[in-house]
């Protein structure tokens, strides 16, 4: 269906809304209908790249490159923390991150990121959908257009899920043109999976499917006179919320055994990264977990003592597992940040925001395991080699689970390049 | 050494002297002779000046920051410790010193260290958690003092003795008997302590000191905090009844918004208590909650020490300057 075919109001938003939920799409120049956003002909490769994943932990705040994947140890700036080998003989990170140092064989490194925005909720908008959103155009997230390029018929799960401890969320406004279908699912976990999915007491399920019949059936009688996109989303919200009740089990990492549990950790990061593994393993193609509070203006060095003692060793097991399980090799991992932080330290011995050269971690498949791509100058000033931003990353991170990041979304008869159609991958960190 | 008590005069106070060291300075101490003034810096190394003639020297064996300096009793011996977990004692006195040995005291950085009464003992601790008596003179270990249970951030002897105080960065004060067991008493100063998220405590017990008379122990650092990661917060010393624990009126700087950490605090032999705050020197009268005087100084401290004379106050600033105030009138002579 290519046409513009609006609906009743004739509203040309719910007409590219609605479009949205049809799944066309253009490939390279030519439109290509019911077929998919992979790189390859369909066929058994392409069934094997659906059951694709990517991980993001994204470190809100902005991480400091010096006390993680970049460290200049021999500089009077680069703080009070040395860096130590890891299992890739050369490559050094902080001694703050000792067990991720053992996962380096799993992971690459790109220290050459410069980006130009400082604005923490700017840079996060950047880094996540590859573009300066304008005014009159917002791009979707990379967790939507990776929702949408590995989104499978039938697949009972959000394909778009950000973890949280306890609670559940609802829906985040971060799919852009590709709509509310694609957009994050804020899923809780905590002992006995999502809370608030369980009956009430007294409510059987015969009474309770009931109600559902009759919800459908008003819905239907109101969708033949009125159509809309929202309220098609909203539709699609109950019955998603429907499957995930039936699945609430997926989201009970106490099913996991004490042993597993333990090393994950206590933290509300390890419980996350756990009920992250969890989903890797049900196929679902994105999910996100947040580790917040990495803006250390003051004290950088005492906190970066205890938030990357609080990432390390979870997140090092969490490698362990996929790759244990064999799930790393069709999951791509990535520790996303906004920005990196200042190479001088200022009077409260802190870091500020610096997004001219900064770096960014990622493991597992589609990447060249033991690469680092791009260096900074001695002081950590400037990027000297590679340089890389964030449409580069975009770009490589889906060219990394098999979708062609050159392809395009048709919305409404509008063609939406999937990434920056001006840049491609960082060829040399692909695999 | 005479004294100069009567000439103390904060009000009067000015600049004595302004030295360039190598680097950001986070320490500083005034040998007990008054002889020479000793900084360490985040170059990993530590600077001597001879106090008579502004001669600076570099030490240069620790191989990371600089954190603690302590003096011998009879001035002749520096301690200090550095994030490498060392600790390293000096002949201070050497043209070029040298280290007279170098101990791995600590896993992880080493953040506080303390020489006691006679020269006899050292006292450290570190990021291990771990409080240690030290014999200075085969640098054996004499006790090793379990139970904070986080990061203790400083040490001190209590004065005339070998018992030990050590400050946490939860807020914990423990009181250890001299060789062995658990800690004796617990002062609770969890008010200077918060946290970000529960992720990172923020604060503690950043420095101990008794006051003249060792009826207080007075713990500096931080409270009010509205935002740690962006340094909203305002600097505080807390102090306690020694013989009974019971908690006195905090001194603070109330007259003056400042967004400060009183990195140290120390007492005037008559009394009055010193603290830095930010790129400030406040005064305070025992008892009383607010300053009396701030005097201004050019960068933020990180350290500062009496001089023997009781009216030169050295500090250790981040834009590598080690500044002598005198808080005396103009005419004051030590």
């Amino acid at each position: 269906m290519t046409g513009n075919q609006y609906t009743p109001c004739g509203t040309i938003d719910h007409g590219l809304a609605r479009r949205q939920f049809m799944g066309e799409f253009l490939t390279g120049a030519g439109t290509i209908a019911g077929t998919s956003l992979f790189s390859h002909p369909i066929g058994a490769g392409e069934i094997a790249r659906q059951s694709r994943s990517v991980v993001v932990v994204f470190l809100n705040g902005g991480i400091s490159q010096f006390e993680s994947w970049d460290p200049k140890s021999d500089l009077e700036t680069g703080g009070p923390f040395r860096s130590i080998a890891t299992s890739v003989p050369g490559i050094h990170v902080s001694e703050l991150l000792p067990r991720t140092a053992q996962q380096m064989h799993h992971m690459a490194l790109v220290r050459s990121v410069s980006t130009d925005l400082d604005d923490h909720g700017l840079a996060n908008n950047l880094v996540r959908s590859g573009r300066m959103t304008r005014s009159a155009t917002e791009y979707p997230e990379l967790g939507a257009v990776v929702a949408r390029g590995l989104e499978r018929p039938d697949f009972p799960l959000p394909g778009h899920i950000t973890t949280m401890v306890g609670g559940v969320g609802g829906r985040a406004n971060n799919a852009a043109y590709l709509g509310p279908r694609y957009a994050s699912v804020a899923v809780g976990a905590e002992n006995g999976g999502i809370v608030n999915t369980q009956l009430p007491e007294g409510m059987t399920v015969a009474v309770d499917s009931r109600r559902h019949d009759w919800r459908r059936f008003v819905n239907s009688r109101h969708r033949s006179r009125v159509q809309s996109a929202e309220m098609d989303a909203y539709t699609q919200s109950y019955e998603q919320a429907l499957r995930l009740m039936e699945r609430r089990e997926l989201f009970d990492i106490s099913q996991e055994t004490d042993t597993v549990q333990q090393a994950y950790g206590k933290s509300e990061f390890g419980k996350q990264l756990l009920l992250a593994r969890r989903l890797v393993e049900q196929e679902v193609p994105f999910i996100e977990i947040q580790h917040a509070g990495w803006d250390f203006h003051h004290n950088n060095f005492e906190f970066h003592l205890h938030y990357v003692a609080d990432f390390d060793s979870p997140f090092a097991h969490f490698l362990t597992d996929l790759a244990q399980r064999g799930l790393l090799e069709r999951t791509l991992v990535i520790v996303m940040t906004e920005f990196g932080r200042t190479p001088s330290i200022n009077a409260g011995y802190g870091r500020d925001h610096y997004p001219k050269a900064w770096s960014i971690a990622a493991a597992g498949c589609g990447i060249q395991h033991g690469a680092v791509i791009g260096s900074t100058d001695a002081k950590g000033v400037e990027v000297t080699d590679r340089k890389v931003d964030h449409r580069h990353l975009f770009h490589t991170w889906l060219r990394a689970v098999g979708i062609d990041s050159s392809s395009q979304f048709d919305i409404g008869g509008r063609k939406f390049p999937i990434a920056d159609p001006a840049f491609g991958p960082i060829e040399e960190l692909l695999a | 050494m005479t004294t100069h008590r009567n000439q103390f005069a904060p009000h009067a106070a000015h600049n004595l002297s302004d030295w360039t060291a190598t680097a950001k300075l986070l320490c500083c101490r005034v040998d007990p002779a008054g002889k020479f003034v000793a900084a360490g810096a985040i170059d990993h190394t530590i600077q001597r000046w001879e106090i008579a003639t502004g001669q600076r020297v570099t030490l240069a064996a620790h191989e990371n920051w600089v954190r603690m300096l302590s003096f011998s009793p009879d001035g002749s011996t520096l301690h200090s410790g550095g994030y490498d977990g060392r600790w390293i004692a000096w002949d201070i006195h050497a043209e070029t010193p040298q280290p007279r040995q170098i101990i791995q005291a600590h896993q992880g950085w080493l953040r506080g260290l303390a020489v006691s009464h006679d020269g006899l003992r050292v006292v450290t601790c570190g990021n291990d958690r771990l409080v240690k008596v030290w014999s200075t003179t085969d640098q054996q270990v004499i006790s090793t003092l379990t139970g904070h249970p986080h990061i203790p951030y400083c040490v001190q002897f209590v004065p005339g003795s070998y018992e030990v105080v050590s400050g946490d960065i939860v807020g914990n004060i423990f009181h250890w008997n001299a060789d062995h067991g658990g800690p004796a008493r617990k002062f609770d100063a969890s008010e200077i302590h918060s946290n970000v998220g529960d992720l990172a405590p923020f604060g503690g017990i950043i420095s101990l000191t008794f006051s003249p008379c060792g009826k207080r122990i007075t713990a500096s650092g931080l409270h009010k905090v509205s935002n740690a990661p962006a340094g909203n917060r305002r600097a505080v010393a807390v102090s306690f009844d020694w013989a009974t624990g019971e908690k006195l009126p905090k001194q603070e700087c109330l007259r003056k918004d400042l967004d400060a950490t009183m990195w140290r605090a120390v007492y005037h032999p008559g009394g009055t208590l010193i603290g830095i705050a930010e790129k400030e020197i406040g005064f305070w009268n025992p008892g009383e909650e607010d300053v009396f005087h701030l005097v201004p100084t050019p960068e933020h401290i990180f350290d500062c020490d009496l001089h023997p004379n009781q009216i030169d106050l050295y500090t250790a600033h981040f834009d590598g300057h080690l500044r002598a105030f005198r808080l005396a009138a103009a005419e004051a002579q030590p």
